[in-house]
């Protein structure tokens, strides 16, 4: 065999290998979520059967129509989680944006003493575990009888989201050459409306990918939405899947139709973020 | 034009910036800020949610002296620094792995960094779930795979036993947060220069040299950024834990994060939780610190040279 | 023997051909260069030599050996990038000794063929420092430096000089020729500029649209150009190429203006013929100030109107206006002249060629 020969033996190796490993990352990455889509499809009894059967036989949609049911009455009150979650998510959204833009604004135009601490300030509030911030809200919320509110969990979630919206935002707004509202200005604008007119504008793609950031995080967040709610009330969609997975009769099926509702949103938004979130969190960190 | 500008831009700049950050500032500090003094103080005192006066009751140093020496707090806290330590580095190699298969395919590029992202957007509680269904010994796919593949008859109690358990919480936990690895280096690979990477071929690299001495260099700093933002949220862990195991069974596989809920809610000894809440604070910002040192360093190298 | 030759070789990208079955054979140690415009192949044929670019069709043989599918680190080439390639974050020193590193030659032996490449460079007081911290210049040479440690078989370039502003062209124009007598290897240089090309190659390949138009000696291209595009490519100032039809026994312009048919083209030039005249600013000048190639009898004189004059010191371009549009002459020891007089032309025919018009090809030449 020649070299030449043999070294094209070992890139047609090599190209099957990387093929073979790309395929296998993506099944372990998808095959989890997929199972779980496919079991909410499933009768109980064909997911508890031994030995296990691997092609489905039945499909139906029972589990969700059982779900939403008799207008949230049925088993689990998946519309009253789903709401809540809708609700809390999406205030909490847009004030933490409102909040961000402004300070994200203002550490990407501005020099000023203490820029760094006040940032690294900032960053730190966000490595406080969610069960550490949950105890003394739990208590300072209590005493002011507002456990079990939207209010309470929404403001707890604009804390939560600002330091990263912001670290976001100013990102993208440095990215906007500063000439140009300056130009806006010299055009007889006044500084307020240059930043409407032109800045915002520019920067607002990225400020939507921030939002649905975000909405995100609010929207998965677990451990302080635990301990701030109570009842229907208030509960969002991850403390009631938590709430239905007992121990002892699990009724799996449901419980998978619960989380390809509670998935389903964000997914659908995964398809719009993804350009924009690696552009605005490596151009802010590598550029500093 | 120009001196209108920047005179009426310098009697702005004092106030503008202050102005701007000033709701933030007010929403971490009351939200954040304010109820971790509380906690602060809270830890020194023997307060417990059944007896509310107790909270007036100080102790001193008493509650975090009581921690460091249980056990129980002790195996707690070792627990989670192993788990922090091995599913991060696993998810800097899996990420990196990853990231570098992506970055040579040479169709459907959109279509994988999209599946890429999608463990990212799963709520922790959503992948706890997952596993825990994957993971269960009757029902769960492991389990059925492995014995209609004939590889063992035995329903492997993948959740039961301590040192399964603390594998499959593993497994859950770096499936969760490797796309952030392979999301930010894939944007460091994609950003590299390639005319090093051809004068390394042409030098007599095999792809290995040319991966440590050209590739890897210019990809550290990314590396070091998903390392810093990782740390950030590593508590996430915590709700993963919650659902698959809540700690259990009979604690074995009790994290930090299990205990203090535990000790604060079951047990309503409200000072001695938050005592132990600093601790996983300080955890956190250790993680933090020292990654974010390592990425300012490699930010530097990287703007000075490339 | 570092022989490099290229058969039927093809480079497909989807349905673009960006190098449509072209041959060569490169001699051991010959300097080739491979010029044409942008977008002709030329680069995309060294880096299929070099290994940087998959092969779609045909076959590279490399001292006879076919390397196809061979990864560029076993061809034994060594290559000088356009933007130099340098390694940011390794010294000038770690750059040029790289190579030998990676085959894990002795620490000794590497420092001593680096400090030899530094010294034929003129780059000894850079080895410490940084490539951010060089020149253009510097960093070109630095990369040539990587290039010649190595004492592989053939030497790619790949438009080394395009970066640098033209003073420092023509100095690095100069090492390189001196370089390659003194490393005496294979050579193939890919430029867009006929000048370099003329003035380093051996042979040169004048390459449009991924084909080959014509291979040559400087001296064959320049006199004898095979194509009317590489009459016009090759020289500068650019050859006077103008239509005309052969009729009446004569080079008939579309304006009614006409010129003997040269002696050389008697035979092949048959009446009717439609055609392309091309004649050197050298060969048309003011009679008096011209260079004539010693056949006086091919030379056709012509009295004109001088439209535009640019002195340039030691000889002057000046335009005139024939056969329905300019054309520029070399005039030698100059004198002012004004736009609007009128001057007697000399022609010299010796050296016109004729190209057919359809096809772009010289007609035949008679011999002598």
């Amino acid at each position: 065999m020649t070299r030449n020969e043999a070294s094209r033996n070992i890139r047609r190796l090599l190209g099957v290998a990387h093929g073979l490993g790309l395929l296998l990352a993506m099944l372990i990455i998808c095959l989890p979520g997929a199972w779980v889509v496919l079991n909410s499809l499933r009768p109980t009894v064909e997911i508890m059967a031994k030995p296990a059967i691997w092609i489905p036989q039945e499909l139906s949609l029972d589990a969700f129509i059982a779900m939403f049911g008799v207008l949230g009455h049925g088993a689990i009150p998946v519309g009253d989680y789903f709401r809540n979650s809708l609700i809390i998510s999406g205030t909490s959204t847009v004030l933490a944006i409102a909040i961000g833009m402004s300070g994200g604004y203002a550490f990407a135009r501005y020099r000023f003493r203490g820029k760094s601490a006040l940032f690294l300030g900032f960053m730190l509030t966000r490595t406080v575990p969610g069960v550490a911030l949950s105890l003394p809200l739990f208590i300072i919320y209590a005493r002011l009888g507002v456990i079990d509110t939207h209010f309470a969990l929404i403001l707890v979630y604009v804390a939560l989201n600002v330091p990263f919206t912001m670290w976001l935002i100013d990102g993208f707004f440095r990215q906007v050459p500063r000439e140009m509202a300056e130009a806006a200005q010299v055009d007889g604008c006044t500084r307020w409306q240059a930043f409407w007119q032109v800045e915002f504008p520019l920067a607002g793609p990225g400020i939507a990918s921030s939002a649905i950031f975000a909405f995100l995080t609010s929207w998965n967040e677990f451990a302080l939405a635990s301990q701030l709610t109570r009842s229907v009330n208030s509960k969002t969609l991850p403390v009631g899947l938590l709430d239905y997975t007992s121990e002892f009769t699990i009724d799996w099926r449901g419980m998978c139709a619960l989380a390809v509702v509670m998935v389903a949103p964000a997914l659908a938004l995964t398809f719009v973020i993804q350009r924009h979130l690696v552009s605005g969190l490596t151009s802010g960190a590598v550029k500093g | 034009m120009v001196y209108t500008l920047s005179g009426s831009m310098k009697s702005f700049r004092v106030s503008a910036p202050l102005l701007l950050l000033t709701p933030a500032v007010i929403v971490l500090v009351a939200m954040v800020a304010a109820p971790l003094i509380f906690s602060l103080y809270s830890s020194f005192t023997a307060f417990r949610l059944t007896r509310p006066e107790s909270l007036w009751v100080v102790i001193g140093l008493r509650n975090y002296q009581n921690a460091l020496t249980d056990p129980v707090f002790l195996t707690a806290f070792l627990r989670t620094v192993v788990l922090l330590t091995v599913a991060l580095n696993l998810e800097m190699l899996f990420g990196l792995g990853l990231a570098m298969l992506v970055e040579k395919a040479l169709r459907g590029q959109r279509l994988l960094r999209t599946l890429m992202m999608f463990p990212m957007m799963f709520s922790p509680i959503l992948v706890g779930f997952q596993f825990k269904f994957l993971f269960n010994d009757n029902v769960g796919l492991i389990n059925n795979a492995l014995q209609s593949l004939g590889v063992t008859e035995a329903t492997i109690p993948w959740l039961i036993d301590g040192n399964l358990a603390f594998f499959s919480i593993v497994v859950a936990e770096v499936w969760s947060s490797t796309p952030v690895f392979a999301i930010l280096i894939l944007a460091g690979l994609l950003a590299m220069p390639k005319e090093p990477l051809e004068a390394a071929k042409v030098d007599g690299c095999t792809p290995w040299q040319s991966f440590r001495y050209v590739t890897w260099p210019f990809v550290m700093p990314f590396a070091y950024i998903a390392m810093t933002i990782r740390s950030l949220d590593v508590a996430r862990a915590y709700d993963i834990v919650k659902i698959m195991t809540d700690g259990g069974p009979a604690r074995r596989t009790e994290l930090l994060w299990t205990l203090i809920a535990r000790t604060a809610y079951e047990d309503a000894r409200m000072g001695a939780a938050n005592a132990m809440a600093y601790a996983s604070i300080l955890l956190s910002i250790f993680f933090t610190v020292y990654f974010y040192r390592k990425l300012a360093a490699a930010r530097a190298q990287i703007a000075a040279e490339w | 023997m570092a022989t490099v030759t290229l058969e039927k070789l093809v480079k497909r990208y989807g349905a673009v051909e960006a190098v449509r079955k072209i041959d060569l054979a490169i001699g051991d140690r010959e300097f080739v260069a491979l010029v044409g415009p942008s977008g002709c192949g030329k680069s995309t044929t060294l880096r299929m030599i070099a290994g940087l670019e998959e092969i779609s069709e045909g076959t590279i043989r490399i001292g006879g050996e076919i390397v196809n599918d061979l990864p560029p680190r076993a061809r034994n080439i060594s290559m000088v990038f356009q933007s130099y390639a340098l390694y940011p974050h390794m010294s000038v020193r770690e750059n040029m000794g790289f190579s030998l590193k990676i085959a894990k030659r002795p620490p000794g032996e590497i420092k001593q063929r680096v400090d030899e490449a530094a010294a034929i460079l003129h780059l000894e007081p850079l080895l410490d420092r940084r490539p951010s911290q060089l020149s253009g210049g510097q960093r070109q040479r630095v990369a040539m430096g990587r290039a010649i440690v190595r004492h592989p078989d053939v030497f790619l370039f790949d438009e080394p000089l395009s970066n640098l502003d033209a003073k420092l062209r023509g100095e690095m124009r100069t090492e390189i020729k001196k370089l390659h007598a003194k490393v005496q290897a294979t050579v193939i240089y890919v430029t867009h500029d006929q000048v370099e090309a003329m003035t380093l190659a051996d042979r040169i390949v004048i390459m449009r649209d991924g084909n080959i138009e014509q291979v040559g000696a400087p001296d064959d291209v320049f006199r004898r150009p095979a194509t009317r595009f590489v009459a016009g490519f090759i020289g500068s100032p650019p050859m006077n190429l103008v239509e005309a039809e052969i009729a009446d026994d004569r080079v008939v312009f579309a304006n009614g203006d006409r010129l003997p048919i040269p002696e050389a083209y008697q035979n092949s030039a048959a009446k009717g013929r439609k055609v392309v005249f091309g004649l050197r600013p050298d060969d048309v000048y003011p009679s008096g100030h011209g260079l004539p190639s010693g056949h006086a009898a091919a030379v056709h004189e012509q009295p004109l109107k001088v439209s535009l004059t640019e002195p340039l010191g030691n000889e002057t371009l000046v335009f005139f206006d024939f056969a329905g549009r300019d054309w520029v002459s070399r005039m030698l020891n100059p004198r002012p002249l004004v736009a609007g007089a009128a001057v007697a032309v000399s022609f010299d025919l010796a050296n016109a060629h004729l190209f057919d018009e359809a096809s772009g090809v010289t007609l035949a030449r008679a011999r002598g």
